[in-house]
């Protein structure tokens, strides 16, 4: 079993599934005792999908049409 | 020596048409997408709207050297960080980026430690707004920056961040480890004001 600091270094590996299957059992084991590393790796999580959200800005309908416009086929 | 009668030319002619309002098409279909990446990889609506524009002229006139049935989308992130390139933006170095570095549970860290413990159910939102999201990440060295953008705002796979960028997939994921903790390190620097 892992310590928090250990823990801590597995984060974005375990998230994006780059970790050895007996590294995530070892990061699975710490997380099952430590309440506060299971809240950081879940606060984490949710961070990833609220970046995207927030950073995902819709484009103007002016743009869209002025991409239109460069059509060379029309 | 074959000769080429109205007839085929006139096919081919035709059949080049199509193929073409189709590429448009399909590019047109992909714009809000390429727009969501090149938003961030600069740092102005204005700029992005630009190179956006600047992209999809060049794509369009040179539409053939696409090859029907790779990844369009790729291609016109291609194109466009070329374009973005082009324009002399200026390469950061690295060694400076350590100091703006911290540990990934930095960030979780200080809210924790400024407004008590973050159950499951409470929602990030309720402690970091919108904009001090997207202002954390303006503040991101851009070689950082992309590779964040493309891989976790425009869900680009690594071997396709790489593709875009013209780096190998190894640099794409130390970047997007490195980036995603300098992310929150500037997060944290917003959101928590005595950090």
């Amino acid at each position: 079993m892992c310590n928090c600091e250990e823990c801590e270094q597995f984060l974005q590996p375990y998230l994006d599934r780059q970790l050895t299957e007996a590294e995530v059992l070892e990061a699975e084991s710490h997380l099952d005792e430590c309440s506060y590393c299971r809240r950081a790796y879940h606060f984490e999580e949710r961070l990833r999908m609220y970046v995207r959200r927030a950073a995902s800005e819709p484009m103007s309908i002016e743009l869209k049409r002025k991409l239109a416009a460069l059509r060379i086929s029309l | 020596m074959s000769e080429i009668t109205p007839d085929t030319d006139a096919r081919r002619i035709a059949r080049e048409a199509r193929d073409r309002v189709r590429f448009e098409e399909e590019a047109l279909d992909l714009a809000d997408q390429v727009y969501r990446v090149a938003r961030h990889m600069v740092n102005s609506r204005e700029e992005a709207e630009d190179l956006v524009q600047e992209a999809y002229a060049r794509a369009f006139r040179s539409w053939k050297q696409f090859t029907p049935g790779t990844n369009l989308r790729a291609w016109l992130l291609r194109i466009l960080t070329n374009i973005n390139i082009d324009r002399g933006r200026k390469i950061q170095r690295t060694p400076d980026v350590q100091s703006l570095e911290a540990g990934d549970y930095y960030l979780f860290e200080k809210l924790e430690d400024s407004g008590g413990e973050i159950t499951d159910e409470e929602r990030v939102d309720e402690r970091l707004s919108q904009d001090s999201i997207v202002e954390a990440l303006s503040a991101v060295p851009h070689d950082f920056r992309d590779v964040i953008v493309l891989v976790d705002i425009g869900d680009f796979s690594y071997a396709e961040a790489a593709q875009i960028l013209d780096i190998p997939v190894g640099t794409v994921m130390s970047r997007l480890h490195r980036g995603r903790r300098i992310l929150k390190r500037q997060l944290a620097e917003e959101a928590v004001p005595d950090v």
